[in-house]
């Protein structure tokens, strides 16, 4: 189960440290890299000091979402270097919206990568938000403290998903999921795939 | 060679084959949405309407989530069965490759607007938002609506465990229209009461005193509450009447309303008006009406008949001002191409923008001067008002520098009422003295309004400017493009998407006094760095042809002055969309906005695709 390899890095939640990747402008093109990569909002995993930097953008009923998400865990566990941002971007059905919520608020009880897991971890693409909850429940998370974390922070989350979105848009994504692995861009891999991404990540950032 | 060594050395071929298609394939972006999925809608003769979906190789459309949706009933499809696509991260689905045609029972409306939204992916790598289009069924003529769920802030619950709803978002214009009517027609109301606090109300308020101070002396307030009422329900019938059209037809009747015959009827209409103002003539109801209202409810009829036509017209056409958030309403309206809903709609809105007419009228009488020469004194100025509304009216068909002229006239013509040019005599009365000194003002600034023209100014606040500079000053509008057909649009946003900028959309008319008024703040200096940052594409739909009503269809536009901004790749900003007249602040902020976010294409320049080497 891919929550496993996630359970030892609930800490990093707390701490989002600015890694300034060379050879990325700070600003290209008008959008504004460094508020992708540390948006001081957004949950993050794996090795906060890591030297490559993954952000996911996915939907909690986008299909290759899930099949990736796995692959990437395990990638991220066994690299331990790797410095991973979740950007919930949910576009694809309305209860993906609530899904995101769920997890957001999961995030100020510091159990984010366990809802994000339980979420990943149904299958099906047409998940409605009660069969969200009942796993999110299943997976030790705090219902009461998640009810009056959406309550108070609802409208902080929002923002966080608005700019998700904003960001994703501004770098002319057109879907779900899509990864971006230090200099590059990708949607689907494999674990062989994330891997090879991560190795040409790191010769780049060498070579600058 | 052995067999065996020959099996080997295929297995390996393809192997290398594989991996080099694979990087191939993963190399590549995943195409935006409507170039992966193409849909056409055509109809054969006497057939049922069809929805034609090309789909690029290795990409694929879900077959539960393709809809249509008229108003806010589903229309029912007959989708074929398709390709079954089972994975455990999927569930079971059916999905559609290549081409599918999906024909409308033939029971589904044969005009109006539908809603057709479908879901798909590109195969082993991103899944993409839903995307709406809308369906002009008359015309088959496709536009976006929205792509995406446009989700908000709505907070879930988690006592949403019990099935208790967790509020899910829906975009604003469905869940306005949809939800249950006395919500719609409260929202309506509330809508039409803000409205009433801009000017756009005030030249009723001319029209309202002048038809009550022509009811003459015995104007009690009862009197005026009916009359205002009547003036009032007539103005919102007039909405109303609006509203059902939108919905039945989602087509801008502005532009009809604006048409320079249209406009040239209504002036005609306010000269007579004016005339009889003027005690030319008494304007009566033929006899035989008068007879049977008066009949009916025992009261004077003539006023109030002409009350009722005084409202109906008067919404129809002194409020273009209203133009805006009216336009923003139909556009709810017509989307749902439920004309009962849209009427009521529409009327609320206007009984809302009359509240404040019918307090008026009924209470405001009172200030109105009973009878004497005063009551004389006061039709003439609402004559002269009817006649200013006239000159408006006029000018709105006219090219720009008419203004001057006309406006520089009419001050002259009211100096002379004030009795700018009578002689004055030492016991003459301090009130005529300041009469007199008004009138030479207006005198002065008439005739000022007249050199101006003569010395080709426009700006009817500073008409003698050209004396300053050499030449008049002219407006620095930024470099645009104008088109006037889909076809000169398509191709200044090819050549606009080949700068890679974003690109500024303005939708003008001729007669759109609003976007003359915007074109001056586009030429603010502030504002000269932002627009230098986009392209800026005019579309003028001066002319009501298939031309423009397809250029406004395209955009889902119900009439100008509306402007939008498209990114670098052609589809538009989410949130850049200004309907009615623009603040220099507030659009360079947009701009600026639009510039940073925008200019980015959806190309590989950051975060280029990866692919293995």
């Amino acid at each position: 189960m891919n929550r496993r390899f996630f359970l030892g890095t609930a800490a990093s939640l707390l701490a989002s440290s600015a890694i300034v990747l060379d050879g990325l402008p700070a600003i290209a093109k008008g959008v504004d890299v460094n508020a992708v990569l540390n948006d001081p909002e957004a949950p993050t995993g794996g090795n906060p000091r890591g030297d490559v930097t993954i952000v996911a953008f996915f939907d909690y009923n986008c299909p290759y979402c899930k099949t990736s998400a796995a692959d990437l865990a395990r990638v991220v566990k066994e690299d331990g270097k790797i410095r991973l941002v979740y950007k919930d971007w949910p576009i694809l059905t309305e209860s993906s919206v609530q899904g995101a919520q769920f997890a957001l608020a999961a995030n100020y009880q510091g159990k984010y990568e366990t809802a994000h897991h339980a979420l990943m971890g149904i299958s099906g693409r047409g998940v409605t938000g009660d069969t969200m909850l009942e796993a999110i429940q299943a997976s030790g998370v705090d219902m009461k403290r998640l009810q009056a974390d959406l309550t108070a922070h609802g409208p902080k989350i929002s923002a966080l998903m608005q700019r998700n979105l904003a960001q994703a848009e501004g770098l002319g994504m057109n879907g779900t999921p899509t990864y971006l692995i230090g200099p590059f861009r990708a949607s689907t891999l494999d674990y062989d795939g994330f891997k090879e991404a991560v190795a040409e990540a790191r010769r780049r950032q060498a070579a600058n | 060679m052995s067999g065996k060594f020959f099996l080997y050395r295929m297995i390996l071929a393809l192997g290398v084959l594989a991996t080099l298609l694979g990087a191939v394939a993963r190399a590549q972006t995943p195409l935006p949405m409507d170039a992966a999925f193409r849909l056409a809608a055509h109809r054969d003769a006497g057939g049922p309407l069809r929805l034609e979906w090309q789909i690029e190789p290795g990409y694929y459309l879900y077959r539960d989530r393709i809809s249509v949706a008229g108003g806010d009933r589903p229309v029912a499809i007959t989708a074929p069965p398709g390709e079954s696509k089972d994975d455990p991260n999927f569930g079971p689905s059916e999905i559609y490759r290549d081409r599918v045609s999906i024909p409308l029972e033939t029971s589904a409306p044969r005009s109006g607007v539908v809603r057709v939204t479908y879901q798909g992916c590109a195969e082993d790598s991103i899944c993409y938002p839903p995307v709406t289009k809308a369906l002009d069924l008359a015309t088959l003529a496709l536009t976006d609506v929205e792509t995406g769920l446009g989700f908000r802030t709505q907070t879930a619950s988690v006592a949403a465990v019990a099935p208790a709803g967790t509020g899910l978002p829906t975009p604003p214009a469905s869940s306005l229209m949809t939800g249950s009517l006395a919500l719609t027609l409260a929202s309506f109301l509330g809508f039409g009461l803000l409205l009433s606090l801009t000017p756009c109300v005030f030249p009723m308020i001319p029209i309202l005193s002048g038809m009550l101070a022509r009811a003459g002396e015995n104007l009690s307030a009862r009197r005026g509450f009916v009359l205002s009422t009547v003036y009032v329900g007539a103005m919102a019938l007039a909405y109303g009447v609006l509203g059902l059209a939108a919905a039945w037809s989602g087509q801008n009747l502005q532009v009809v309303l604006q048409a320079p015959w249209a406009l040239g009827l209504m002036a005609a209409v306010f000269v007579i008006l004016a005339l009889s103002m003027f005690g030319l003539f008494e304007l009566q109801v033929p006899a035989r009406w008068a007879g049977w209202i008066a009949r009916r409810n025992g009261t004077r009829a003539g006023s109030v008949a002409g009350a009722a036509g005084l409202g109906f017209g008067s919404a129809l056409i002194v409020g273009p001002c209203v133009t805006p958030p009216l336009a923003a309403a139909l556009l709810y309206v017509a989307q749902t191409g439920d004309g009962l809903r849209g009427a009521a709609a529409l009327f609320a809105l206007g009984l809302g923008m009359g509240l404040p007419l019918i307090v008026f009228g009924t209470f405001g009488s009172r200030v109105l001067p009973k009878s004497g020469p005063w009551l004389m004194r006061v039709k003439q100025a609402f004559g002269v008002v009817f006649l200013g509304l006239a000159a408006v009216l006029l000018l709105r068909a006219l090219p720009e520098e008419f203004a001057l002229p006309v406006w520089g006239a009419g001050a002259l013509g009211v100096a002379v009422f004030l009795g700018a040019f009578d002689g004055l005599t030492a016991a003459t009365g301090w009130v005529r003295r300041l009469e007199k000194t008004a009138g030479l003002a207006l005198a002065i600034y008439g005739a000022a309004l007249i050199v101006g023209f003569a010395g080709g100014g426009t700006d009817p606040l500073r008409p003698l400017a050209f004396l300053g500079g050499a030449g008049p000053v002219v407006a620095v509008v930024p470099q645009t493009l104008t088109v006037r057909s889909e076809a000169a649009l398509d191709q200044a946003l090819a050549a606009a998407k080949a700068e890679g900028r974003p690109i500024l959309v303005s939708f003008t008319a001729d007669w759109c006094t609003v976007c003359k008024s915007n074109d001056r703040v586009l030429a603010e200096p502030g504002l000269a760095a932002p627009l230098s940052g986009v392209t800026f594409i005019k579309a003028d739909v001066t002319r009501n042809g298939e031309d423009s009503r397809r250029l406004m269809q395209r955009f889902g536009v119900v009439g100008p002055p509306t402007m939008f901004l498209l990114n670098a790749a052609g589809s538009e900003l989410a949130g850049s969309r200004m309907i009615g007249a623009i603040a220099g602040n507030d659009f360079a902020q947009r701009l600026e906005h639009a510039v940073s976010t925008g200019s980015q294409a959806p190309t590989d320049s950051i975060f280029p695709e990866w692919s293995p080497s």
